[in-house]
């Protein structure tokens, strides 16, 4: 049988313009012609779906999975190459379909029917399941401009599943929402997928494709690298990425370096971050992290102190301590030498930071060398659910189950 | 809870597949769709609402009529009333201008349905002429009552009026598509249409009676220039034919300026399609 989605070859090119001719004194007095670079967001790319099936595209960011998508849905004209699609289409893209955000919910509703050729009556039938299904009943006669995202998306997504579509284009939209409303989409794509309608799922999520689709294309910078069954695509991809990231990681040296001569020309000779591991700076929670560092001066030091700060890549401070808090006062130090810093039990979460060492003078505070890398070390932990920056230690107290309700649950 | 809100829905429940309507059935009704929210959307929130349609001539008539009858001293035809006039070329001209900034700013507005979704995006356009066409024939039916208070004749050449409004809704409709393709790549165009339609204002007879200029366009280099440039003007012929039926009570007398007026339209449709064609290839990229 004919598949449901055809692609061939496709390619499309974009321009990244330089500098662009926009307004009218451009073009006519600068007699300015727009500068633009062209690239392939995607190059060369071919796959069947067959009737029925769950389709799945994964890639990184930025890969051309989103390009691809818009050109299956037929909003971007590939340059080169064919995309054949059978039956009526809708899509959901990025964040809501297609709104005006001057109209009400229920006129975009109506457009959006009208869009996809679907009589008024038939809309009329089915618009209060949209909107209860979005759960926007109190405001779906306000204008859309006003909707928060949760509820763009809610609404966008109910009317792509509510126009009975044969092909459901759906674009990474299952991160937005809230927990209860993402499971009841899943639900909804679900029961889509045994009544036999066609789906094609775009993520970076590997394992929410892994448990979608039937087959998958895995793309890379525009070009196909794999495409096939899900379980081997995805694999690979995983395969990809974790090498990736175990680049980044190395690219992070245990010696962080040190600074150039500061004032009265002391330096930090070089900071060391030791982990758990020996071969890059990745710490897990919990255990224990050390730094060490030396510095050089050309004389003794008299009266001066170490501060040490850690911040989450791009974020504020999470923690600054110095020597003199912790008693030690003001320091009488050798001409060079290695301080010490150890924290026991590592409270970071998951993800990268950033570590600034310095050396003050402790009356004036005056700084005599600093040292500040943005991604000094990584730190991997903390267990499934607990996100954010730092481990609190906890207990949680609960009500002893009811042996009546077990009961309950246990027959129904 | 949740999960019985699920069960109900299209995906699960095997309900009868949702019609789907013809290629044409299919592009009219998400026509009127449009066409219905391009209406509404003009005068949303406002007090007057479709009022306005009729306000906005009839003031700038009296601005007119104030101005250039009374201070300036341009006279109308004579024995005719010069408000009417006015009002009956204005309101022709009216429905142009408008139409043309309306078309050119159809995609543009629209970027966020043109971004995301795949459809006859020309119909955006369409819809837009057809906004300001419905606008026009509001204020046509409200000018009636009006010609009747200054006491102007109303007979038989009415009947013209409608082959001239689909004639200049042709016209509208060509140039509409050029322009609106034209602003996704070249945003100024949108600016620039109102200041075209300014100038284009004056050179179109509407609040001077052409009779009475007639013969300045045959003297020297300048009447030469502003003859060319009436003369091909289009708007010439379809406020002059507006002003035969509504002043004169007259078939329309330029029958060689209309006939031209029909085939440019029929070319600037096909032009414009052939031009809105190529662009919206880059439509969601640009915009």
């Amino acid at each position: 049988m004919e598949p449901v989605i055809r692609v061939e070859n496709l390619a499309k090119r974009f321009r990244i313009y330089h500098q662009r001719s926009e307004t009218l004194k451009e073009v006519l007095v600068d007699r300015r012609r727009s500068r633009y670079e062209e690239f392939w967001a995607v190059n060369d790319i071919s796959f069947d779906v067959p009737e029925g099936e769950t389709f799945g595209i994964i890639g990184a960011n930025g890969s051309g999975k989103s390009t691809l998508l818009k050109c299956i849905a037929g909003i971007l004209v590939p340059d080169r190459g064919k995309v054949s699609v059978r039956g009526r289409m809708a899509s959901l893209l990025e964040v809501g379909a297609g709104f005006h955000p001057d109209y009400s919910g229920r006129e975009n509703i109506y457009l959006n029917g009208a869009i996809l050729g679907l009589p008024r009556r038939y809309i009329n039938s089915v618009i209060d399941e949209i909107v209860g299904f979005a759960e926007l009943e109190q405001f779906i006669d306000n204008p859309v401009r006003n909707y928060s995202s949760g509820m763009y998306t809610r609404l966008g997504f109910s009317i792509a599943i509510h126009m009975d579509p044969d092909v459901l284009l759906i674009d990474e939209v299952l991160a937005v929402g809230d927990e209860s409303f993402q499971r009841r989409c899943m639900d909804h794509i679900e029961g889509m997928r045994r009544e036999g309608r066609t789906l094609i799922f775009v993520s970076h999520a590997a394992e929410t494709v892994r448990k979608l689709c039937d087959r998958c294309l895995w793309i890379d910078h525009g070009v196909q690298r794999a495409a096939g069954r899900t379980g081997e695509v995805v694999d690979a991809y995983i395969g990809e990425v974790n090498r990736h990231e175990t680049e980044l990681l190395r690219s992070i040296s245990a010696d962080l370096g040190g600074s150039g001569p500061g004032w009265m020309g002391v330096r930090i000779a070089g900071v060391e971050v030791s982990g758990s591991d020996g071969d890059f700076n990745s710490i897990r929670t919990g255990e224990e992290l050390s730094i060490r560092i030396a510095y050089e001066a050309p004389g003794p030091l008299r009266g001066v102190r170490f501060r040490a700060s850690f911040y989450p890549a791009g974020q504020d401070i999470l923690l600054s301590t110095r020597t003199d808090d912790a008693e030690l006062g003001r320091l009488d130090l050798p001409p060079e030498g290695t301080a010490t810093l150890t924290i026991p039990q590592v409270p970071f979460l998951d993800g990268v930071y950033g570590l600034k060492v310095e050396i003050e003078d402790i009356t004036s505070g005056r700084q005599y060398a600093e040292v500040d890398r943005p991604q000094a070390f990584r730190v991997q932990g903390g267990r499934r659910f607990e996100v954010g920056l730092a481990l609190l230690g906890h207990s949680w107290e609960i009500p002893a189950a009811d042996p009546s309700a077990l009961k309950v649950s246990a027959t129904g | 809870m949740a999960s019985t809100q699920a069960l109900s829905g299209p995906g699960s429940a095997s309900r009868p597949r949702a019609p789907q309507s013809g290629p044409i059935a299919r592009r009219l009704e998400l026509l009127s769709e449009l066409v219905r929210r391009d209406v509404r959307a003009r005068y949303h929130g406002s007090v007057l609402g479709i009022g306005w349609t009729l306000i906005n001539p009839l003031v700038f008539m009296l601005v007119y009529a104030v101005v250039f009858g009374d201070i300036i001293g341009i006279k109308g035809p004579s024995g005719k009333s010069y408000a009417v006039f006015i009002l009956s070329g204005l309101l022709a001209w009216t429905f142009f201008s408008q139409a043309l900034v309306m078309a050119a700013s159809s995609i543009i507005a629209n970027s966020g349905v043109v971004r995301k979704v795949a459809f006859p995006w020309m119909l955006l356009t369409v819809s837009s002429v057809i906004a300001a066409l419905v606008n026009f024939l509001i204020s046509l039916v409200l000018l009636v009552p009006f010609m009747i208070l200054a006491k102007a004749p109303v007979g038989l050449p009415l009947l013209a009026i409608p082959p001239l409004v689909v004639v200049t809704f042709g016209l509208c409709l060509g140039l509409g598509l050029m322009l609106a393709a034209g602003s996704v790549y070249f945003r100024d165009l949108q600016y620039l249409i109102n200041l075209a339609t300014m100038i284009w204002f004056y050179l179109t007879p509407v609040i001077w009676p052409f009779t009475r200029y007639e013969g300045f366009f045959r003297h020297g280099t300048v009447g030469l220039l502003a003859h060319i440039v009436v003369y091909a003007n289009p708007m010439t012929w379809i406020v002059l034919s507006f002003q035969d039926v509504f002043v004169f009570n007259r078939w329309p007398q330029h029958w060689h300026g209309l006939i031209y007026c029909t085939v440019l339209a029929a070319g600037l449709i096909w032009l414009g399609m052939r031009v809105f064609r190529r662009l919206r290839r880059r439509f969601a990229e640009e915009i």
